[in-house]
């Protein structure tokens, strides 16, 4: 069965390619022709130069198992936006219900964001003559999960329109960004349609019930609750009222972002990000101490009813919001984050810190770690630069 | 006995087909050829022309640039053709053998002549002789400028490069030379550092444990560590206290014994013990011959490879050619290695059991191998994204993702400061680089012009 389908693809490609060379009539879509035939077959190229044994690793490979670490978070996101939308509309349901009530929420942003997203891959691709690159395959997977369920389509596409070409593109394209194309994209839509973004309406898909079935629901995402007035003399246990356990925010079953509630689905992710050598443990685990080690500090210093969130437990930052999925996920994006090893450390540390702070301090964004890490993003090649300087100045000259 | 650890670089166990230390004998059939265009930065004027007789060890060419500095022939017999590459680069010398072999004679030396040899003599000895391209200098790893006064030479025996040939067989029966060319060496600079490359695996192999003894007596340094822990260039970087240090010579440890015979006994040695792969146990083994040897001479049997791929002194930093071509004179690894055609159905999906990989998104990461190589770059060139593979294992704690920027933007003072010089060129960023990118090349590259550019403000 493979191996038919194997040859007539073989057949197919071997076929058409005349159509795609100089003087054939496709010639302008050689890079889209190479793209689907790469994903296809890995093509042998002879080494022609030293070391003539090469490992087996390629870009391919090591974005599939980003992809693939993207896999829980993505298929519990199904799950939980299918589940919030039938609770909220009162139905009663099975778990088929779910997965279908999901799949028809989630899927056409995934295949929005991709479609729009390639398009404009595509079209950079042909006027510049290169190849596809594969980091848009994650880019485009990663950028729908940090939305709300309820973003209209239309969004979907200007985000990603505006992440590949301003996040990524007129910087040259793939590893040349300064910032995380899918982060900028967020970002975009972030600050262009707050409505829709900011997390306190109710980020439940509804699908077929009148509109009073959402009242079913508790109002806004855990992250959201204090912008919503009220007493906060103890935001753990208002929390703990409204639903929001400890365990509740570590699996992830509540109202938010498509695939960034479960801090469990993350924790897997990381393990095999980490586990493969594909994402930087120094950047996540520096990230996480960098929030707990903060949020501990406010803790001791905190004087309580001003700023309820100071005194929040380290271990509900952790979990809450979209800090396990931003530190796993796009923090350790490698172009946007520093290739230097200490610099690592200090970048995961600091985008754990000022996530708490904006968490903390401001009151606009419920959520910090979307600037959190586009502000370390920022810092990024200052770190590589001082840290350069350092090494530079511990060798033994040789000139 | 200084200990010396690395622990950066790549561990070369999983490879399949180590040659096992089982000594064949492979005499020459034909022909033997001299390959002038693999010494580095030597500009041949032919002496020679095609149809001369020529004696083992009569001049071939000398170099352009110093016409003292000979280089002689590997056998006796008749030019048969000399084959040129691009722009002329003179690629082949080839002799084709006459029966019995006669070769020219040198001067003999006994052990209290090279006591009171003074070094230039020493120099112009060893340059008439054709022995002095085995002594090379850092960083360039051009031939020794005999001009200049080296704070050390650095001696290396055994490789973590386990297919290059093991020292045990090419000390036994020839320490006396060994100690010989110690003893020559020790007339051109102060100090000579003998390194001892400590191959754990082969701890228990009985040739390699009786030589060990010898080797314990002089050696200087015991080198611990991943490949190229063995090279000069690594052990140099992590023991250098200061920048003089920076411009030292080494050879290897084979090359001395041909030294030691060359002053001994006043002939041009040509005898070689190379290590050979096909990557089939049976096969792999040390193989006795003589340098310039057409490769196709070295493989007794039928090569169970389709198309196969020769590589001459090692897959990392060596150079490949058919089975037709010639054995360098300095190369003493032979690798017959696949060349795959066809290309990898849904190859980033697969779970890659028998793929060769540093990083551990392979399955056979989880496997203890040994695994079957090919000249395959296993990908297409893509940007860099910065991954950090490439620095993760560099020897030398470069950082090639930052320093192949700076060649490719003209910062050749800030890829300097990264320690460009300190390259070994051993290739490993190359190799791990999933992005496909040709660092080592990109390195050498710089290097190279580095040099010219130095030559030519001199």
């Amino acid at each position: 069965m493979l191996n038919q389908f194997e040859k007539i693809l073989r057949r197919f490609f071997e076929k058409n390619s005349h159509r795609f060379e100089e003087s054939g009539s496709l010639h302008k879509f050689r890079p889209l022709f190479e793209a689907m035939e790469t994903i296809f077959f890995i093509p042998a190229i002879k080494t022609r130069r030293p070391p003539f044994v090469r490992d087996g690793i390629d870009l391919k490979r090591f974005m599939s198992i980003v992809l693939l670490a993207l896999m829980p978070p993505m298929f519990f996101g199904i799950y939980n936006t299918g589940y919030q939308s039938l609770a909220a509309a009162g139905q009663a349901f099975n778990f088929f219900d779910v997965i279908l009530s999901g799949l028809l929420t989630v899927m056409p942003l995934i295949i929005v964001s991709y479609a729009a997203g390639f398009f404009w891959e595509i079209l950079f691709s042909i006027v510049r003559k290169h190849p596809i690159s594969e980091g848009f395959l994650v880019t485009g997977l990663l950028f729908p999960l940090t939305l709300p369920p309820t973003v209209p389509l239309w969004q979907v596409a200007v985000g990603i329109s505006f992440g590949v070409v301003i996040g990524k593109e007129v910087f040259g394209g793939t590893g040349r960004n300064i910032f995380n194309p899918a982060l900028t994209a967020r970002a975009f839509l972030f600050f262009a349609y707050p409505a829709k973004m900011s997390g306190d309406t109710v980020w439940v898909a509804v699908s077929n019930t009148a509109s009073s079935a959402a009242n079913a629901v508790t109002g806004a995402t855990p992250l959201a609750m204090t912008t919503l007035g009220g007493s906060f003399d103890n935001l753990e246990s208002m929390l703990q009222n409204a639903g929001y356990t400890l365990t509740r925010l570590f699996v992830g079953n509540y109202p938010g972002s498509v695939g960034a509630t479960s801090a469990l689905c993350c924790l897997i992710g990381a393990l095999i990000l980490i586990i493969t050598g594909v994402a930087s443990y120094r950047i996540i685990i520096g990230g996480v101490a960098g929030l707990l080690v903060t949020s501990f500090l406010f803790g001791l210093f905190s004087s309580s009813p001003l700023n309820p969130w100071m005194d929040v437990n380290p271990i509900y930052h952790l979990v809450a919001g979209g800090f396990a999925f931003g530190i796993v996920y796009m923090a350790t994006d490698p172009v946007s984050a520093p290739g230097t090893t200490t610099s690592k450390w200090v970048y995961g540390f600091l985008i754990g810190m000022l996530t708490i702070l904006i968490r903390v301090f401001n009151p606009a964004f419920p959520e910090g770690v979307m600037m959190a890490i586009l502000f370390l993003n920022l810092f990024a090649p200052l770190f590589d630069f001082i840290e350069i300087r350092l090494r530079i100045g511990k060798r033994i000259p040789n000139v | 006995m200084k200990t010396v650890k690395i622990k950066k670089g790549w561990p070369f166990k999983k490879i399949a087909g180590k040659p096992s230390l089982r000594v064949e004998s492979r005499p020459a059939k034909k022909h033997v050829a001299f390959l002038p265009d693999k010494l580095p930065f030597v500009k041949p004027r032919l002496l020679v022309a095609k149809g001369d007789k020529v004696k083992i060890g009569s001049v071939l060419f000398e170099d352009k640039k110093n016409t003292d500095f000979k280089f002689l022939s590997p056998g006796s017999g008749e030019i048969a053709d000399i084959t040129y590459g691009p722009r002329r680069v003179i690629e082949e010398i080839i002799i084709a053998l006459d029966a019995d072999e006669s070769a020219e004679s040198f001067k003999t030396y006994t052990a209290s002549d090279i006591e009171k040899l003074d070094r230039n003599t020493a120099i112009s000895e060893m340059m008439a002789g054709g022995m002095w391209s085995f002594v090379r200098q850092l960083p360039f790893r051009a031939i020794a400028e005999p001009d200049s006064k080296p704070n050390a030479i650095w001696v290396t025996m055994g490789s973590a490069d386990p297919f290059q040939p093991s020292p045990g067989l090419y000390l036994k029966d020839q320490t006396g030379f060994f100690e010989f060319g110690i003893h020559v060496l020790r007339r051109l600079a102060d100090t000579v550092n003998i390194c001892w490359y400590e191959d754990r695996s082969a701890k228990n192999d009985s040739p390699a444990k009786a030589d060990q003894t010898i080797a314990h007596q002089m050696a200087t340094h015991r080198i611990r560590g991943k490949y190229p822990a063995s090279d000069a260039g690594v052990v140099l970087f992590h023991t250098k206290k200061s920048a003089e240090e920076n411009r030292d010579w080494y050879l290897d440890g084979q090359d001395v014994v041909l030294i030691g015979k060359f002053f001994k006994n006043g002939i041009f040695p040509i005898d070689r013990i190379v290590a050979f792969s096909d990557g089939s146990p049976e096969n792999s083994c040390h193989i006795k011959t003589r340098t310039g040897i057409r490769l196709n001479d070295l493989a007794a049997h039928e090569i169970g490879i389709s198309n196969p791929r020769w590589v001459v002194g090692g897959v990392f930093c060596g150079y490949t050619g058919s089975g037709k071509g010639f054995l360098g004179q300095h190369e003493t690894s032979v690798m017959i290695i696949e060349e795959s055609e066809e290309s990898e159905f849904f190859g980033f999906a697969r779970p890659g059991f028998k793929k060769l990989s540093n990083s551990r998104t392979v399955a056979s990461a989880m496997l203890p191998g040994p695994l079957s190589i090919d000249a395959d770059m296993h990908g297409e060139e893509r940007p860099c994204v910065n991954c950090g593979y490439c620095a993760n294992i560099c020897p030398v704690d470069i950082m090639p993702q930052y320093t192949y920027k700076s060649i490719f933007a003209d910062e050749v003072e800030e890829a300097l400061g990264h320690g460009l010089l300190d390259c070994v060129e051993c290739g490993l960023c190359s190799f791990v680089c999933p992005s496909k990118i040709e660092l080592t090349d990109t390195l050498v590259e710089a290097k190279h012009l580095y040099l010219k550019e130095l030559n030519q403000v001199a």
